[in-house]
């Protein structure tokens, strides 16, 4: 699967129906496999005021769909666009039929020179994360081919739970995120090598997209 | 019978470990004390327990330095790690230890009896 995602920050964010039903319409003509394009959620970080998420068969797709879309990214109504172009990569369903949930995605930007030996470490012990934490319901953790904004984005860790309540308890607060995971992103810990400036974005869906 | 409905949420403790080079365990420990404690409180964190090894300063060795902090509940951790890691001046002064120390480590913890609660999230 050929992922693209734009995080769309807009000059007047009371325009964020209107360019979300231009990017819809745009998609479907371009045969997306799967797309989701809404308002993030309040609590959302850097994470843009419309999350736009599409999936292709094949990288020819997603790279017209990326010439298509972007002049309208490129008006004067957009104020900033963070976005990442991408291969699936590993993940798990645990909930594949799940409906009238909340997908959250995280854009992060691992510093560059890091033994790649440590980036395979904090990429497994991220996807363990579901394994402690059931709330998150579907997930997937690839890597970044193309990025495009405040960072050099290097990953796309990509959730979908029943509702935010989830990602605001659950996720956040159990240890495995706080205690273990966190060390990778922590300034004050020694393990560090994610970047601090993050796009934490999330967003209402109909049906699941991972 | 009677139910206590104030329990408080389990604490957890942040615990910072630091191997000095030879010879600066001590100015390390009173920089820590004089330049890291103080906004460390400030960001909710209680200092508990700091413990010297070996129990001496040594001049040509490393001396490790242990520093045992707890914090209210994973909230207050959470509040602690934003102020924190979004914080300038912590960052310069982990760089700084860094250059000064021949390994460190930040790990956190509860007490066993604990782990329950916290994991019930």
């Amino acid at each position: 699967m050929y992922k693209l995602t734009r995080l769309v920050t807009l000059a007047h964010p009371a325009s964020v129906s209107a360019l979300a039903d231009e990017i819809h319409a745009l998609a479907k003509t371009h045969s997306a496999y799967r797309q989701l394009v809404a308002p993030t959620l309040a609590g959302s970080h850097f994470g843009g005021d419309l999350l736009a998420h599409f999936a292709f068969d094949d990288a020819m797709q997603r790279s017209d769909f990326d010439a298509a879309l972007a002049p309208l990214l490129a008006t004067p109504a957009v104020a900033s666009v963070d976005g990442v172009a991408y291969q699936s990569g590993l993940g798990g369903r645990s909930d594949p039929g799940l409906a009238n949930g909340v997908y959250r995605v995280l854009l992060l930007s691992v510093d560059e020179g890091i033994d790649p030996a440590l980036v395979d470490r904090f990429e497994a012990e991220t996807r363990t994360m579901p394994y402690y934490i059931p709330a998150i319901r579907n997930w997937q953790l690839s890597r970044a081919d193309e990025a495009t904004g405040a960072r050099r984005w290097t990953h796309v860790w990509e959730q979908e739970y029943a509702d935010a309540a989830g990602l605001m308890g659950p996720y956040m607060m159990h240890p495995y995120h706080w205690a273990r995971i966190d060390r990778w992103f922590d300034p004050e810990c020694p393990e560090r090598i994610v970047d601090a400036r993050l796009c934490h974005s999330f967003c209402a869906m109909d049906a699941s997209v991972l | 019978m009677t139910t206590d409905d104030t329990v408080a949420a389990p604490m957890v403790h942040a615990i910072d470990e630091i191997v000095a080079k030879p010879g600066e365990g001590k100015a390390l420990l009173s920089d820590y004390l004089a330049r890291y404690a103080p906004g460390a409180r400030a960001r909710g964190m209680t200092l508990e327990q700091i413990l010297v090894s070996p129990p001496m300063w040594l001049d040509d060795q490393s001396n490790t330095l242990v520093f045992r902090w707890s914090l209210a509940d994973a909230g207050a951790w959470w509040q602690m790690r934003f102020v924190g890691g979004n914080d300038p001046d912590v960052a310069a002064w982990w760089a700084d230890v860094d250059a000064r120390a021949v390994s460190r480590r930040r790990f956190f913890a509860s007490a066993p009896a604990d782990i329950e609660r916290l994991c019930d999230v």
